[in-house]
């Protein structure tokens, strides 16, 4: 009965924690990372060179998932690799790719989302709030929760990939994650509008009337007193419209938007 | 800025280069690529530290969500990080610009938008030069080398990174700042398309917000909770640490009653009563 030590189960996961990425291109994406954290576990398994060669082509398939909630994969492709070593049936190249192929896309999703598109940007946002004024608490927070939390969580799910095989993968989809996955990202969205808030500030100079006593009535003044800032929510709005409903690039917002501002500015109608 | 600083920034540039950080993911991209990271860097490195993290706050803000779904980027955080807050910094210095002021924070959004999006031929040309480096790679593989993988993956990549983030971030950094520096010692803030390109700097931040924005909304509901923090810190004025906790009441409760309906009937009814109680 082969098993693979802890001392290469690490090796593994911190070569694939380093170099998930680090050798990119649009063609291969992650595969020389994947095939670089499987050589380890390949060569405590099996015995000759000829053999974790022949081995390692199942790893020559492209991979691409958000990395670091891909560690799951790694660990999950490990204990295959695990009972291959020792004769279990049906596990095969076809087989080891199938679940790789299967869950890049959905992990990826997941990983895009929750990871970089909520919790960084919460976490940023919070240090962006201790670093008012030019403090170095701010850097200083982000650079220490971000790295604890992000790492322990890899290596969590490399472990439980490793040692629970392909249902490790509910911890990640099952109901109770989703269920998760979708009141954090309900806390995102309002953590989105506090920061629209707190760091846009659109303004229009137009003057619409003039009082009784000869002062300027100004139009930025009323709609704040309608709605605190509203032109900037409807500017964040309108973003958000071209992006996702008339399928935009974000550059091509960008460009558009500074157009827009610069017009507007010239003509005396922002800023 | 003197040559030897112009050199560190660069070298700091490469550990950090997006995607494809000699750093990794976790360390290279997710925390030394982020501006506000770069910003306190670069400070060390300026010999201002709270400078620069004052100009690396917008040039952060504008740049809060990058999702690169599937290799493609709207920018690239090296370029922001380590060409647009010095040459930034510098720039406000020279014209005498408070960096915590309004004018500084439009400019600062400015340039990273501009350097951001420009930035992206260095993330498409190291992608590019990777791929000689994993050419190389498949060809040891055929005759059975396996050793080989580490290096590529590891080692070979540096020298993408010398040719496209070490070399130009350093001579744009060394060359930039005097040249910067020459234009912003008579920039003179009320003149018409200095003060347009200012207010480009304060709308272009509602971009960096709709592009966070996207990446957390699914249908157009969601928007309501959107608006529900922007109340929250506009007209109620919470600060963001503030508005986070609110958010996270909303979540539980969420999480709560998405639980209780999968649950059976009898624990659901329990767990129902006890929101009514509230």
């Amino acid at each position: 009965m082969k098993k693979i030590s802890k001392k290469t189960l690490n090796s593994a996961f911190w070569k694939w924690w380093y170099g998930n990425l680090t050798c990119f291109s649009h063609e291969h994406m992650q595969t020389f990372g994947y095939m670089w954290a499987m050589i380890p576990i390949l060569k405590e398994l099996y015995p000759t060179h000829e053999e974790q060669s022949k081995k390692l082509e199942t790893y020559y398939a492209f991979f691409n998932t958000e990395p670091q909630i891909g560690c799951i994969v790694v660990g999950i492709t490990a204990g295959l690799e695990e009972a291959r070593a020792n004769g279990a049936e049906g596990i095969d190249d076809e087989m080891i790719n199938g679940i790789r192929a299967g869950l890049m896309g959905p992990l990826a999703g997941i990983g895009d989302s929750l990871i970089v598109g909520t919790y960084i940007p919460i976490l940023l946002g919070i240090a962006v709030g201790f670093a008012e004024g030019g403090n170095v608490l701010g850097p200083l927070f982000y650079i220490i929760v971000w790295n604890a939390t992000s790492i322990w969580f890899q290596k969590f799910i490399f472990d439980k990939g490793y040692s629970l095989g392909g249902s490790a993968v509910e911890l990640l989809v099952g109901e109770q994650a989703t269920a998760f996955r979708e009141s954090v990202i309900i806390l995102g969205q309002v953590v989105v509008g506090a920061m629209a808030a707190s760091w846009v500030n659109i303004t229009t100079p137009i003057q619409i009337a003039t009082n009784s006593e000869g002062e300027p009535v100004m139009l930025q003044a009323n709609l704040d007193g309608a709605f605190p800032k509203i032109l900037t929510m409807l500017f964040v709005l309108l973003c958000w419209w071209m992006m996702a409903k008339k399928g935009m690039t974000p550059i091509k917002t960008l460009l558009i938007m500074a157009v827009v501002a610069f017009v507007g500015s010239v003509c005396g109608i922002l800023g | 800025m003197s040559l030897f600083q112009a050199i560190l920034i660069g070298l700091m540039s490469c550990t950090a280069a997006s995607t494809i950080a000699c750093l990794g993911t976790t360390v290279g991209n997710y925390t030394l690529n982020r501006p506000l990271v770069a910003s306190l860097f670069v400070g060390l490195i300026l010999g201002d530290v709270s400078g620069c993290i004052l100009i690396g706050i917008p040039m952060q803000v504008m740049w809060i969500a990058l999702v690169t779904p599937g290799g493609t980027v709207a920018s690239d955080l090296r370029a922001v990080s380590y060409i647009g807050i010095p040459l930034a910094y510098v720039g406000c210095r020279a014209a005498g610009i408070d960096y915590a002021s309004d004018e500084a924070f439009q400019l600062a959004s400015s340039i990273s938008a501009l350097t951001g999006t420009i930035g992206i031929t260095l993330f498409y040309g190291t992608a590019m030069m990777n791929l000689i480096w994993q050419h190389i790679g498949w060809a040891a593989l055929d005759k059975g080398n396996f050793e080989i993988v580490g290096k590529v993956d590891a080692l070979m990549p540096l020298i993408s990174h010398f040719c496209l983030s070490f070399l130009p971030v350093t001579l744009l950094c060394y060359f930039g700042s005097t040249a910067v520096e020459e234009v912003f010692q008579y920039l003179d803030t009320s003149v018409w398309y200095v003060k347009a390109l200012l207010t480009v700097g304060s709308v272009l931040p509602a971009v960096g917000m709709s592009i966070l924005l996207k990446s957390v909304v699914n249908k157009t509901s969601d928007l309501l909770y959107f608006m529900f923090g922007f109340v929250l810190a506009a007209a109620m004025g919470l600060t963001l640490l503030a508005a986070t906790v609110i958010g996270g009441v909303f979540a539980l409760i969420n999480y709560q009653l998405t639980m209780a309906k999968k649950a059976p009937a009898a624990a659901a009814g329990v767990v129902v009563e006890e929101e009514e109680d509230i």
